[in-house]
């Protein structure tokens, strides 16, 4: 924790002040620094925290809907961990989110290098590609039921009549197909949103490390490995996390379009956890399945978190 | 950042000192009486929040029905309508915090989810069974907790089977079987003929639990049995997965997926020539201005759920409640409310106007014309009276909500129909069954 | 499209360019495979928003076209259900929600970049942290407090609670574009014998402006899409937001609307979409300042 904090990130050399002066502004920083955290503390500490604290707490009791529950410990987890739905939710979770994370960033990175390439009407389709990212979830998610639908999907409608296939497709009925469905309709929604960040990203790399790849002789894939991507490092890494957090804690999409069937294969531990709480009533059995999900974002955050940290610090080395 | 108008402040206040106090000193000062008196507090307002209309006229009706309940009695009322699925979450933070809405219709066990948080509504349900009943059995199930009545049933909306009469004919059936043996036989007959059937196996909390647990219980399984003990591994239930391992295959191709809408759609669209719905389907082509959908209205039929080996009626429904929470500043005023909305001249045209999506949980509305007005919709008359309650052979409660909710006998017929061992299903569904029953 | 690459030919005639073939083959046939999966489920929603119900579930004809447009759907929807006021709603919470947070940031984000109180790293670590929680099972102990505090079925809770997924985002991005920001200003500013405050007001916000428009857009985004607490939190009609007020409203028991369904969707993307055409260089230039060292 001490190396970051030493490490000043500026590149600037600080002007030296006299310590009168600096014992005084010191004084003030603490001060005004706690004055100028307030407005977010409070909101943050009063609609984040305290109830987070009541939903882990609720996740050691047996709180049903409308009754407070009985500290019981653990006994919620020690269930949980034998539950085959619960372990079936634990995979799918896992195998969504790396999946669809994975896709995401290949295709986001791929539509980001080509919107950064010289195309005509750049403003225009740059905005519209970010379509996908502003529709409310949940009824971009009603239009790929439709999409998906066993019986009037325009897919299968379109291969059949191509002659592609003779039946509709069960694009949610089949365990394989409805996880990759939905990790489709996912990725669709996500990729815009990296794409763009990535691109953001891209926009800072200055030309003259390319002329440079260049006079040395780089190959386009080589400029792309050797000085795209490293400097592009610090935005991945945070992206990313966004991205895996959003993901790993998805909740409209699987709920409007499956609600967690075939027999429970696109179930994610958020909608199991809803399930659980709310049309089922056992509320610390669902904070448990929910609570259960923070150790894995926990683990996601420090890694890009200090991930981010040495990066930025192998780059100061580098330049 | 904390400044709050006075109304705010007054809303707070009463959430945090449980209204229940007020309450229980008004109702004190008011013992019920054979005549049911309930004079609504001076100044009440109540606040209803109903599932959305599964067809138009019940919505209409009951708006009508609140207006002239307005007029009779001065207290004003708002109706605020959703989507019946999305009751749920509204409600559980009702009975949670003690604030929210004063009725909730709900449907199914919720409210004995939470019986605590609920108003008695003996009263007002004695009274109504004395006038009108005596209530179905089901309805005694859903209302009462114990002695004490929390909710008052509403009616339940009936779950037949929809099929196509020609379709049928042409499969060489003259009449809907009345057997499951002939139920299987006209199944894979239709699907020889490329009329198939369909019915949800997806999470379809309406739908799939619908026609799940009457073959449950057309074989003689059960979740549970008179003591609340889990009886789901049995030879009975094990009989009803090798059925469904003969009937799934002759379904159209998606139905693992299907919500409560999907067959809706296919029936509409000619897909399908069977599947169990309440009577939305129905309405929808019947007041369909396209007259292709108009000849499916023509040609459509229903039929009860046809008699398992067990020998009796085991059909499930959907069953509505109404629910007055114990927060209500105007107990009286609610109870009077839903006293009103079960009067004939109220409840015969509110039935009248859903044509008969809400079967009724008191033996007087048999005689209600809408049974008669037309034939296709008799067969949900006696809906309330042949269904079993959730959670069937136990007592309703938590157990059998979450039992529910966490779709286990769903889940238990969908792996059956697609290729896993029966004892293994049911193993499955036993574990799971004995979390929440215990 | 044939136009448009006469013209890129024309702008763009550098020698070291690939040749056109290539760059078809490399950028244009990819891009075009991107836009048209991206912008597909619009077009299907425009389709579905304009069909007649006779018309969605027909065997017969192109499923792609309409044959007979109508605008039924729209007309529901703004007429016959409470549409327009979801949508004003959706605004009004979902602009206060970002402004709020904004403030809430930036003063945030300057004291943990700026400032460095002691502890700063800690509380910056702490705000990322937040990010850790997931709604779907916040909202009940939370609906707890919001209605505690008097304010179930307003639309101050949703204004309250929003904050919560929005603050950490904002401050993070934030503070990663104060750090581009040249200490030399402020500490010249300070000799000057300028506070703080006014510091920020006038040095440091102006300076900040493409991070607050895209941390703001960014915020807003989020807000408009919220589902879960919008749903809990509001019963009455008329205060909803969009999204929830679609779904509450528009799907009948097993009945769904589809068609005035997509038109809510597609009209309730609209503002967003005009702002984001409007900003999206911003919003670029926003987050690159973000991660920029």
């Amino acid at each position: 924790m001490n190396a970051p904090q030493t490490q000043v990130i500026t590149g600037s050399a600080r002007v030296p002040v006299e310590p009168a002066r600096l014992a005084r502004l010191f004084d003030n920083r603490n001060f005004l620094g706690f004055l100028f955290m307030l407005p977010a503390a409070l909101l943050l500490l009063m609609f984040l925290t305290y109830p987070l604290g009541l939903g882990v707490y609720l996740g050691f009791t047996d709180a049903k809907v409308g009754r407070a529950g009985e500290w019981i410990g653990i006994e919620n987890y020690q269930y949980l961990v034998t539950d085959s739905v619960f372990q079936l939710a634990v995979w799918n979770t896992f195998l969504y989110t790396t999946i669809a994370s994975v896709v995401k960033f290949a295709l986001g990175l791929w539509l980001a290098l080509l919107l950064n390439d010289r195309i005509p009407f750049k403003a225009f389709i740059r905005a519209i590609v970010l379509l996908p990212f502003i529709v409310p979830t949940v009824l971009s998610a009603i239009a790929f039921w439709w999409i998906y639908d066993a019986q009037f999907s325009v897919i299968s409608w379109m291969l059949t009549r191509l002659g592609i296939i003779d039946t509709y497709i069960n694009f949610l009925g089949d365990p394989i197909l409805a996880r990759m469905s939905v990790i489709i309709a996912n990725v669709w929604r996500g990729v815009p949103f990296i794409a763009i960040c990535l691109l953001a990203g891209l926009q800072t790399i200055s030309p003259s490390l390319y002329e440079a790849a260049s006079i040395d002789g780089a190959t386009a894939f080589q400029k792309f490995w050797h000085v795209t991507l490293p400097m592009l490092t610090p935005i991945i890494a945070v992206v990313m996390t966004f991205s895996v957090l959003f993901t790993f804690t998805d909740f409209q999409l699987i709920w409007v379009l499956t609600r967690g069937g075939p027999i429970n294969t696109t179930h994610l531990m958020a909608t199991l956890s809803f399930q659980r709480a709310i049309p089922g009533g056992a509320l610390g059995e669902g904070a448990a399945i929910a609570t259960a999900m923070i150790p894995f974002l926990l683990s996601a955050i420090l890694f890009s978190y200090f991930g981010l940290q040495r990066r930025k610090w192998q780059q100061g080395t580098k330049d | 950042m904390k400044r709050f108008t006075r109304r705010d402040f007054l809303m707070a206040g009463a959430g945090i000192a449980a209204g229940a106090t007020v309450a229980d000193s008004v109702l004190g000062a008011q013992p019920a009486a054979a005549e049911l008196a309930l004079k609504p507090e001076p100044g009440a307002t109540l606040r209803v929040l109903r599932w959305k209309r599964f067809v138009q006229g019940d919505e209409d009706q009951w708006m009508a029905n609140t207006k002239l309940f307005t007029r009779a009695t001065g207290v004003e009322v708002r109706v605020d309508n959703e989507n019946w699925e999305d009751i749920r979450p509204k409600a559980a933070v009702a009975a949670n915090v003690g604030n929210g809405p004063d009725i909730i219709l709900s449907t199914n066990d919720d409210s004995h989810q939470y019986p605590d948080s609920l108003l008695d509504v003996s009263d007002v349900c004695e009274y109504l069974g004395k006038k009108y009943g005596p209530w179905y059995p089901s309805a005694l199930a859903y209302g009462k907790s114990g002695n004490r009545w929390i909710a008052v049933p509403l009616g339940c909306g009936g779950n037949c089977m929809n099929y196509r009469a020609s379709h049928i004919k042409a499969a060489g059936f003259n009449e809907f079987p009345k057997d499951t043996a002939g139920f299987l036989k006209l199944c894979q007959a239709l699907k020889k003929n490329g009329t198939p059937p369909g019915f949800a196996l997806g999470n379809a909390t309406g739908d799939a639990n619908g026609w799940c647990h009457w073959l449950l219980w057309a074989f003689g399984g059960r979740m549970v049995d008179e003591n609340n003990k889990v009886a789901i591994n049995s030879k009975e239930t094990a009989a009803a997965l090798e059925y469904v391992k003969q009937l799934y295959p002759t379904f159209v191709q998606g139905t693992l997926s299907w919500l409560d809408s999907n067959n809706n759609k296919a029936f509409l669209s000619g897909d399908i020539s069977l599947t169990n719905n309440g009577i939305s389907i129905y309405y929808a082509a019947k007041n369909s201005p396209d007259p292709k959908v108009k000849a499916i209205a023509a040609d459509m039929q229903h039929a009860n759920f046809p008699i398992g080996p067990i020998g009796r009626s085991t059909e499930s429904a959907l069953f509505f409640t109404s629910v007055i929470f114990k927060y209500t500043k105007y107990p009286n005023a609610a109870k009077n409310y839903l006293r009103f909305m079960m009067e004939k001249e109220q409840y015969e045209p509110w039935q009248q106007a859903a044509i008969g999506f809400v079967a009724q949980p008191l033996t007087a509305y048999e005689s209600n014309p809408i049974w008669t007005a037309d034939p296709k919709h008799t067969p949900f008359k006696l809906s309330c009276k042949n269904m079993l309650p959730n959670g069937y052979a136990g007592k309703l409660g938590t157990a059998s909500a979450a039992c529910m909710a966490d779709f286990i006998v769903v889940n238990m017929i969908a792996e059956a129909a697609t290729g896993t061992p029966t004892q293994e299903a049911m193993k499955k569904a036993e574990r799971r069954a004995q979390r929440y029953y215990r | 499209m044939s136009a448009a690459t006469k013209d890129l030919q024309q702008t763009h005639g550098m020698g070291y360019l690939v040749s056109l073939p290539r760059r078809v083959v490399t950028v244009y046939i990819p891009l075009v495979v991107f836009l048209v999966v991206l912008l597909f489920p619009f077009y299907w929603m425009a389709v579905t928003a304009i069909k007649p119900n006779a018309e969605l579930l027909s065997r017969e004809g192109n499923p792609f076209w309409v044959i007979h447009p109508t605008f039924d759907h729209f007309s529901r929807l703004l007429f016959r259900t409470a549409y327009p006021s979801w949508m004003w709603n959706t605004v009004l919470i979902s602009v206060i929600a970002t402004f709020v947070s904004l403030a809430a940031s930036v003063l945030a984000a300057y004291a943990i970049e700026r400032l460095r109180f002691q502890g700063s790293r800690q509380v910056g670590m702490a705000i990322f942290l937040a990010y850790l929680i997931p709604p779907s099972i916040l909202f009940i102990p939370l609906a707890t407090m919001v209605f505690q505090l008097g304010m179930f079925d307003s639309k101050l809770a949703l204004i309250l609670t929003y904050p919560t997924f929005l603050i950490p985002f904002c401050t993070w991005l934030l503070m990663g574009y104060f750090r581009t920001i040249p200490f030399e200003l402020e500490e010249c500013a300070l000799i000057d014998g300028a506070t703080r405050w006014q510091i920020l007001i006038k040095i440091i916000l102006p300076l900040a402006v493409p991070g607050l428009i895209s941390a703001g857009i960014f915020a807003f985004t989020l807000s408009w899409n919220e589902f879960i607490y919008a749903l809990t939190f509001i019963s009455s009609s008329e205060n909803k937001t969009v999204p929830v007020g679609v779904i509450t409203e528009l799907v009948e028991g097993d009945v769904y609307h589809w068609g005035a369904l997509m038109a809510g969707a597609l009209l309730g993307s609209l503002p967003v979409a005009v702002m984001y055409s409007f900003f999206v260089e911003y919003y670029v230039a926003g987050m690159t300042g973000a991660v920029k060292e």
